[in-house]
């Protein structure tokens, strides 16, 4: 057997999706954590859904719609904390990914092989993207029918492509962040505070509307605060933040481009770097 | 380019930190690797020997990519390490870090597959190549069980395993007997031994000098960074010809230790722990007439001498002659 020094793509997509199927297997032999994170999202939802009915009554619905555009306060919230699973996924898994196969010694084994760390990080993106989109897609089921709203209301399409589309940059976002990780050796911490930092910015249940105009604009920096509007706009018409659907898909796209090869650039300095010094095993 | 690793001048340097309380800490440069040149010839089984902190380690991951050298240059299976680093992890099969590079909670079987697809085979071969492995290091019994219910040793056996995955001409194999029971062990060397009769070459790290012996062509003493000595193991034995190894176990003071050293002549004396005892090594030019003056300084040391046996010279002795220190010392920066 020769040992393949020039890779097709072909060869290389397929140790990506090892990697996915790596991290598919090991799941799977946590089933209770699946089941939790398909249930945490309507627990999240529900407690300002009851304090609004506690606090509002039979006119909940009259007053959210006068601030949001929709008198359906259930869908907001429940999409709202569903992309806030999809954004917490992918920082604690990209992030997380780094840091315990740091503290577990396998990093620096599957950094012997000539498979490159990109390569890897997408595999661990698309794993990320599967458990976190099952998981959301069947939580907003789930809720509504606890909620006894319709899931299906709107454009659905329209909604799964603004996921689809917003995905991407995420997952760039999260691999800055995981490049952080790398370098800073302290995963807990940067991803708790990154991600209620970005859940607050992104609106999971408010409309970002009624944020102070600076705290808008920085919030309009981040992919997710595009994916949840352009979710909520297309089924519940919450109105896109440019009017049409097709601007704002244009921002996501634009996002889509810049933040993966910017993320790669940063990565790949962080990594030489640290392989400069104390290298990519040091926890 | 003739040898099948050609190091030239290597060195490494890196920042520390040492914590000096609940706040501070004080950053530190380590010289890992001081100017290492060494050449490693196709089909030979070359071992790194060293006690611990010695360098040996941070050369295996300059060779292998995981750390960028400061300065110097290598060539590995005819690739720059800069360079080619793609090229070199594809052609290296490495054993690192033991037990800790596995997923424990994959099965043997799916660990090696996996590795298998991250060296770039085809599904049927990374299938073929893991069955293939699993029955030469007999692991059939345990292949399809999850990691984390083997023992230490199995562990270790399924991290050499990983290591042969990708069929690489060059294995570079750090510590690899670690943790293993004898019988394990031996096993183990046997299959290093077969794989070199195939032509593989074969790049061995160990602290412990036996081993070294028994398995190497050729052999590198490293010592804080430094190459102390190069060469085969009679060439290295030789290189103490003209002197006699004393060794005295028993109960015996660091005071004790640094009289002997004193004593004219005594060319070096070092100790170790054994057996919960001390063995010192004495190596001297004459040890028919030291012997009396070396009896007579450790009693009045208040040493308890039990065994004094004069021995041939191992590779323990040519360390210790470079050194003045024993395998056993650790020598990591602190």
């Amino acid at each position: 057997m020769a040992t393949i020094t020039h890779p097709t793509f072909g060869q290389k997509l397929s140790a990506m999706l090892a990697e996915t199927r790596l991290r598919l297997l090991n799941i799977s032999r946590y089933p209770g954590q699946l089941v939790l994170e398909i249930i945490i999202p309507v627990v999240f939802a529900s407690m300002p859904m009851l304090l609004g009915r506690a606090t509002a009554g039979a006119d909940a619905g009259a007053n959210f719609a006068a601030n949001t555009g929709t008198a359906n306060y259930v869908a907001f919230l429940l999409i709202g904390s569903n992309v806030f699973t999809l954004v917490s996924n992918a920082f604690w898994h990209i992030a997380y990914w780094l840091r315990f196969e740091q503290e577990t010694g396998t990093l620096e084994a599957i950094y012997l092989t000539p498979t490159s760390s990109l390569n890897l990080a997408a595999g661990v993106a698309v794993y990320s993207a599967i458990r976190g989109l099952t998981a959301a897609i069947l939580s907003y089921i789930i809720g509504c029918l606890v909620f006894q709203v319709n899931p299906l209301q709107g454009d659905v399409l329209l909604a799964l492509a603004f996921i689809f589309v917003g995905l991407i940059p995420l997952y760039g976002v999260a691999f800055l962040f995981g490049a952080l990780v790398l370098k800073v050796k302290e995963s807990n911490a940067l991803v708790s505070l990154m991600q209620w930092v970005v859940s607050f910015l992104m609106g999971i249940f408010f409309p970002i509307t009624v944020l102070p105009p600076f705290i808008r604009f920085v919030a309009l920096l981040f992919p997710p605060t595009w994916i949840t509007n352009g979710v909520r706009s297309s089924l519940l018409g919450v109105g896109f933040f440019f009017g049409q659907w097709y601007f704002d898909m244009a921002v996501l796209w634009a996002f889509l481009l810049f933040a993966p090869l910017f993320s790669f650039w940063v990565f790949n300095r962080v990594e030489r770097n640290v392989k400069a010094n104390e290298g990519v095993g040091e926890f | 380019m003739q040898g099948q690793v050609r190091i030239e001048n290597l060195t490494k340097t890196y920042h520390t930190r040492q914590r000096k309380g609940l706040f501070k800490s004080e950053e530190k440069l380590v010289e890992a690797l001081k100017g290492v040149s060494l050449e490693i010839k196709p089909g030979e089984i070359f071992g790194l020997l060293g006690p611990n902190g010695a360098g040996k380690t941070t050369l295996i991951k300059c060779l292998t990519t995981l750390l960028l050298p400061t300065s110097g240059e290598a060539w590995i299976n005819g690739y720059h390490l800069t360079r080619d680093d793609n090229q070199i992890r594809a052609t290296v099969g490495c054993m690192l870090m033991g037990e800790r590079g596995l997923y424990w909670k994959l099965t043997g079987r799916e660990n090696m597959t996996f590795f298998g697809a991250l060296y770039h085979l085809n599904p049927a071969a990374r299938r073929r190549r893991a069955d293939e492995i699993i029955e030469r290091l007999h692991l059939g019994d345990i292949a399809d069980r999850a990691v984390e219910t083997y023992s230490s040793g199995q562990k270790m056996k399924l991290a050499f395993a990983k290591a042969l995955i990708n069929d690489a001409p060059l294995l570079i194999l750090d510590e690899p007997t670690n943790t293993l029971d004898l019988p394990s062990a031996r096993e183990l060397r046997a299959v290093v031994h077969e794989l070199n009769q195939e032509g593989k070459t074969v790049i061995y790290t160990t602290h412990i000098m036996a081993e070294a012996e028994t398995m190497c062509d050729r052999v590198a003493i490293i010592d804080r960074g430094e190459v102390l000595a190069l060469g085969n193991v009679p060439e290295l034995k030789a290189s103490l010809n003209r002197e006699a190894v004393i060794r005295i176990e028993g109960v015996i003071s660091a005071k004790a230790s640094q009289a002997v050293q004193a004593l004219p002549g005594v060319s070096q004396a070092a100790t170790t722990p054994v057996n919960g005892h001390v063995q010192l090594t004495v190596m001297a030019q004459d040890h028919q007439a030291l012997l009396p003056r070396l009896i007579e300084t450790l009693t009045a040391y208040n040493a308890v001498m039990q065994k004094i046996t004069p021995e041939e010279v191992t590779l323990e002795d040519v360390f210790i002659a470079r050194t003045g220190r024993t395998l056993a010392d650790d020598t990591r920066v602190k």
